[in-house]
C-alpha cells in the first residue's frame, strides 16, 4: 500500500520528503541489495556511502555514469530520470546534503502519466509470465523490449485489426535444405543477415550471401504471435500503444 | 558403423562412466559430468616443483576479474573475458587466432563471465544482458544470436557458461535475489531456436505452483546461476536451482509445510530430460531456504559404491555448507555432510537429510549467521579425482548478521527481504578458508589446507595426484592430491578467481590459469583485510607445462 500511494505520487515528487523517501526506496531496490551498499548505505560488498562527505555533483555523475573497471554501474539507462534524482538525492542526504527540487518537476512537460486502460496494456506489453509470447519479444518500445520489427509507428485501430496486421516485411528463406519465415535485416554482397521468426523468440542468423534465397511473400501471421492475449488485452494494449507512440 | 560405435560409447559409459579429461578440456566442468578431473599425468608430484610458464594472454578486459574456464579442443583454446569478449588461442604458443568482439553495453553491473561452450564446430557464448550468441569455431564469426530475456525488465542476466548437450546448448541465468522467476533456456545448437525452457518455479496448474503463496510463483526467484551437467546413458540434465525471493522473508511465499517441498523447485537439484526439458525428478535440499543459501552450484556425476551396492551419484555442495551426495536416477537422498566448521542454522541433519533445530532470520534483530549468504563455499568449483576418489572443495568460515524484514516485489529490482551485514568472524576464530579432500561416500575429511585469507578458485585435479587452486594473493600452486602438502606454487601477479584446467597438444601437457581478481566476492574482502589492497585486478590467463627438455 505504502508503495502504491508512492508511486501515485511520483510525477511531481513536490517535496523534499517524497524524494527521500522514494530515493531511499530505490536505493534498498537498487543498491543496497545484499552483495551492494548495504541498508542507508552503510557497505555490504560495496564501498559505504554514507558520511563519506561526498559532494552532490560527485554523487549525481557517479550514479548516473558509474565507475569504470569496477562493479559500480551507470543508472542513467537503467532508472528513469525521477528516480535517478531521488536516489541520488538520497545519496546526498547520508552525506548531510539538503535535497533539492526536481528540475523542471513543476514546469516544462509533466512526467508521463498513463490513462489506466493504457496502464495496464503496458503490463501486458512486457508481461514475463507470458515467457516469450509477449509482444516485447519481437517489439521495443519506451526503451525495453528487443527491437526485432522495426519501430512502431501506425497503431491498428481495434484488436481483429491487430491480429490480421499485414506484414509485408515477413518474407521466406530458403536455407540449410529448409524454408522459414524471415525479416531480412542486410542482403546482398557477402552476407545476409535475417532474424528468423519459425518461433519465438526471433534468432538473428548470419548466411554467406550465396546460403540464403529469398521470397518476398511468407504464410507468417502476426495474429499467431500474439495468440495468447484475449482480445480485452489487445484493446489495452492499443490504448498504450495510443498513449506512447509519437506519431 | 557409427551407429556401433556409438552403441559401444554408450555402454561403456553405462558400466565405467569416466568423467576424466584427456587432451581437451572440452566442457567447463571438464567433461559433462563436471569432475574437472584430467587423466594427464606427464606433470606429476614428483616433477611438479619444475613447472614453468610457457606463455600467457591479457585478455585487456580487467572489469570484474577473468573468472572464465578455458576450452579447448583439438589444440584451440576458447577463452572469455567478463564482458563477453572471447578470444580464440593457439593453445601451444598463445597466438590470438580471433576474437568475437562482443559490442559489450554499458550500465550493467555484473559483467563477469564464466565462460563459452563448444561443440558440433560453434563456441556458444551468453551475455550478461541475456543474449545467446553461437559462433563459427574456426573464425569467430557470428551464426546466430538471440535474446531470451530482456536484462533491462528482469535484473537478471548469463554470467555461468552455457552446457553442450547433444545437439542443445543449455544456458542459466542469474536474478535469484531479485523479483525475478528463474529458468533454463535450450536453444537448438544449429540454428539458436528454441528448443525447450524450464521454468525453475511451476506456473498455475502445474505440480508444484501449490507450494508457492498466492501469486508469489511470478518473482520467486530460483535462479539457475551456474552451470549444470549432464548424463549420456540416462539422457539427464543435472543443474543446481538458487534460493527464492523474496530471500530472508518467507512469509509472503511459503504456502505452508507439505510433502513435496516449499517454494519448488527452488533450493533443489533438478533432472531434466535433455530432449524436453521435463523434471524427472528433483531434490529440494532446504525446504523453505531463508538464508540465501541457494542450491546453484555443480553437480559432479560420479560412480561409487555405497553400502555394498554400486551407485550412480551426484555430488553437490549447497551454500549452507553442507554436502549432498543423491542418487541421480531416482533422486533419492544418499547423504549429506558439512563442509565447514561453522553451520549454526541447524544444529544438524537426521540420517535422512532433515534438518533439525533451525534458526531463521528475524524482523527488527540482528542474528549471527554462519556461513553467510556468500556460502561455505562461493560458486568456485570442486573436483574429483577417481584415483583418490575425493573430492577436493574450498571452504569459507565466514558469517554475517541477518535481519529479516517484508517486502513487495517490484519486478527485476532486489527483492532480498531484508539485509545483511558485512562479513564477520565466526564464534571459534577469525574469518578463514581452507582446502579440503573429502570422501563424498563416507564423508570422512581426509586432509585440510589452511589459509588466512579466502580461496575463490576452483579446484583442478589431475592423474598426476595434484590438486591445483589460487589465492587472492596471485598464488597460483599445487598439493599432493592424497595428503594436501604443498609441492609447488608460482605468483602470477594477480588473484585468483577462475578456474584452470589442464591439456596436452602433440604429448606436452599444459596446465592453464586465468588470473585476475575482481568479481562482487572479491572486493567484499577488502574491507576485511587492509592489505588486501595488493591483491591486484588483472585478467590474464597463465599457462604452464614442464620445460622440453625435463620430460
Amino acid at each position: 500500500m505504502t508503495r502504491l500511494a508512492l508511486i501515485l505520487l511520483l510525477p511531481g515528487l513536490g517535496c523534499a520528503q517524497d524524494t527521500l523517501a522514494r530515493g531511499q526506496e530505490v536505493f534498498n531496490k537498487s543498491c543496497a541489495t545484499g552483495y551492494c551498499h548495504g541498508v542507508k548505505g552503510t557497505a555490504g560488498g560495496a564501498p559505504k556511502l554514507a558520511s563519506r562527505g561526498f559532494d552532490q555533483a560527485y554523487i549525481t555523475q557517479v550514479v548516473r555514469g558509474g565507475i569504470p573497471a569496477t562493479g559500480m554501474p551507470a543508472f542513467s539507462q537503467t532508472l528513469n530520470r525521477v528516480d535517478l534524482f531521488a536516489v541520488t538525492s538520497y545519496v546526498g542526504s547520508l552525506n548531510g546534503i539538503a535535497p533539492a527540487r526536481l528540475p523542471g518537476a513543476d514546469r516544462g512537460p509533466a512526467p508521463r502519466k498513463l490513462p489506466e486502460d493504457a496502464m495496464r496494456g503496458r503490463a501486458f506489453f512486457y508481461e514475463a509470465v507470458r515467457g516469450f509470447d509477449r509482444c516485447s519479444t519481437c517489439h521495443q518500445l519506451d526503451g525495453m523490449g528487443i527491437a526485432v520489427a522495426d519501430p512502431i509507428v501506425k497503431i491498428p485501430e481495434n484488436a481483429a485489426a491487430l491480429r490480421s496486421l499485414p506484414t509485408p516485411h515477413v518474407w521466406t528463406a530458403v536455407a540449410e535444405g529448409e524454408s522459414f519465415p524471415v525479416l531480412v535485416v542486410a542482403k546482398g554482397g557477402s552476407q545476409t543477415k535475417v532474424f528468423d521468426l519459425t518461433k519465438p523468440p526471433p534468432v538473428s542468423r548470419s548466411f554467406p550471401g550465396a546460403a540464403v534465397q529469398l521470397k518476398e511473400s511468407s504464410n507468417w501471421r502476426h495474429a499467431d504471435a500474439i495468440a495468447s492475449y484475449q482480445d480485452a488485452e489487445l484493446e489495452n494494449i492499443l490504448a498504450f500503444l495510443r498513449a506512447v507512440v509519437k506519431p | 558403423m557409427r551407429y556401433v560405435i556409438a552403441l559401444l560409447v554408450l555402454t561403456f559409459s553405462a558400466f565405467a562412466q569416466d568423467g576424466a579429461t584427456r587432451a581437451d578440456w572440452p566442457y567447463y566442468g571438464g567433461t559433462q559430468l563436471a569432475w574437472r578431473y584430467s587423466a594427464l599425468d606427464q606433470v606429476n608430484t614428483s616433477n611438479v616443483k619444475k613447472l614453468a610458464p610457457v606463455w600467457a594472454f591479457q585478455t585487456g578486459d580487467y572489469e570484474n576479474g577473468l573468472q572464465s574456464t578455458p576450452i579447448v579442443v583439438d589444440g584451440v583454446m576458447y577463452l572469455s573475458s567478463a564482458r563477453s569478449q572471447v578470444f580464440a588461442l593457439d593453445a601451444v604458443t598463445g597466438r590470438q587466432l580471433w576474437q568475437y568482439k562482443y559490442p559489450a553495453p554499458r550500465g550493467y553491473a555484473n559483467t563477469q563471465n564464466r565462460g563459452v561452450a563448444v561443440g558440433a564446430g560453434k563456441v556458444f557464448l551468453g551475455t550478461y544482458d541475456d543474449f545467446v550468441i553461437g559462433l563459427d569455431a574456426k573464425t569467430g564469426r557470428e551464426l546466430w544470436k538471440v535474446a531470451v530475456d530482456d536484462a533491462r525488465q528482469c535484473g537478471c542476466a548469463i554470467t555461468g557458461a552455457p552446457l553442450f548437450v547433444k545437439d542443445k546448448v543449455i544456458v542459466g541465468s542469474t536474478g535469484g535475489d531479485g523479483a525475478f522467476r528463474g529458468y533454463l533456456t535450450a536453444l537448438d545448437a544449429k540454428t539458436g531456436r528454441l528448443a525447450w525452457r524450464f521454468y525453475t518455479i511451476p506456473g498455475p496448474g502445474e505440480k508444484g505452483n501449490e507450494t508457492w503463496k498466492g501469486d508469489s510463483w511470478k518473482f520467486g526467484g530460483g535462479a539457475t546461476w551456474m552451470t549444470g551437467s549432464f548424463d549420456p546413458a540416462l539422457n539427464l540434465v543435472y543443474w543446481g536451482v538458487g534460493n527464492a525471493a523474496s530471500d530472508l522473508y518467507a512469509g509472503d511465499r511459503y504456502a505452508g509445510e507439505q510433502a513435496a517441498g516449499a517454494n519448488l523447485y527452488t533450493a533443489s537439484v533438478v533432472a531434466l530430460d535433455a530432449d524436453t526439458g521435463k523434471v524427472r525428478w528433483y531434490y529440494q535440499e532446504v525446504p523453505k531456504d531463508v538464508w540465501d543459501y541457494d542450491a546453484a552450484y555443480e553437480c559432479v556425476l560420479i560412480d561409487r559404491e555405497v553400502s555394498g551396492k554400486m551407485r550412480k551419484l551426484i555430488v553437490h555442495i549447497n551454500k549452507n555448507g553442507y554436502v549432498f551426495v543423491l542418487d541421480r536416477v531416482t533422486g533419492e537422498f544418499v547423504r549429506t555432510f558439512p563442509m565447514v566448521e561453522n553451520h549454526n542454522w541447524t544444529t544438524g541433519a537426521t540420517e535422512d537429510g532433515k534438518f533439525l533445530g533451525r534458526v531463521e532470520p528475524v524482523e527488527n534483530k540482528p542474528i549471527l549467521f554462519c556461513p553467510s549468504a556468500a556460502g561455505g563455499k562461493s560458486w568456485n568449483q570442486i573436483a574429483y579425482s577417481p584415483r583418490t576418489g575425493f573430492i577436493y572443495s574450498p571452504g569459507m568460515e565466514m558469517c554475517a548478521e541477518y535481519q529479516a524484514k517484508q517486502q513487495e516485489a517490484e519486478e527485476g529490482r532486489g527483492f532480498l527481504g531484508g539485509n545483511w551485514s558485512q562479513s564477520l568472524p565466526p564464534k571459534d576464530g577469525p574469518i578463514r578458508s581452507h582446502l579440503d579432500a573429502f570422501d563424498p561416500v563416507t564423508g570422512k575429511k581426509v586432509w585440510s589446507y589452511q589459509y588466512k585469507y579466502v580461496l575463490f578458485a576452483s579446484v583442478l585435479a589431475t592423474a598426476g595426484d595434484l590438486v591445483f587452486t589460487g589465492d587472492p594473493e596471485g598464488f597460483f600452486f599445487a598439493l599432493d592430491a592424497r595428503t594436501g602438502k604443498k609441492l609447488w606454487s608460482f605468483q602470477t601477479g594477480a588473484g585468483h578467481r577462475g578456474s584452470s584446467i589442464s591439456y596436452s597438444v602433440n604429448g606436452r601437457q599444459y596446465i592453464a590459469t586465468p588470473t585476475g581478481w575482481g568479481s562482487i566476492a572479491g572486493r567484499s574482502i577488502m574491507d576485511l583485510w587492509p592489505e588486501s589492497e595488493t591483491f591486484h585486478a588483472g585478467s590474464t590467463l597463465m599457462v604452464f607445462a614442464l620445460p622440453e627438455d625435463s620430460k
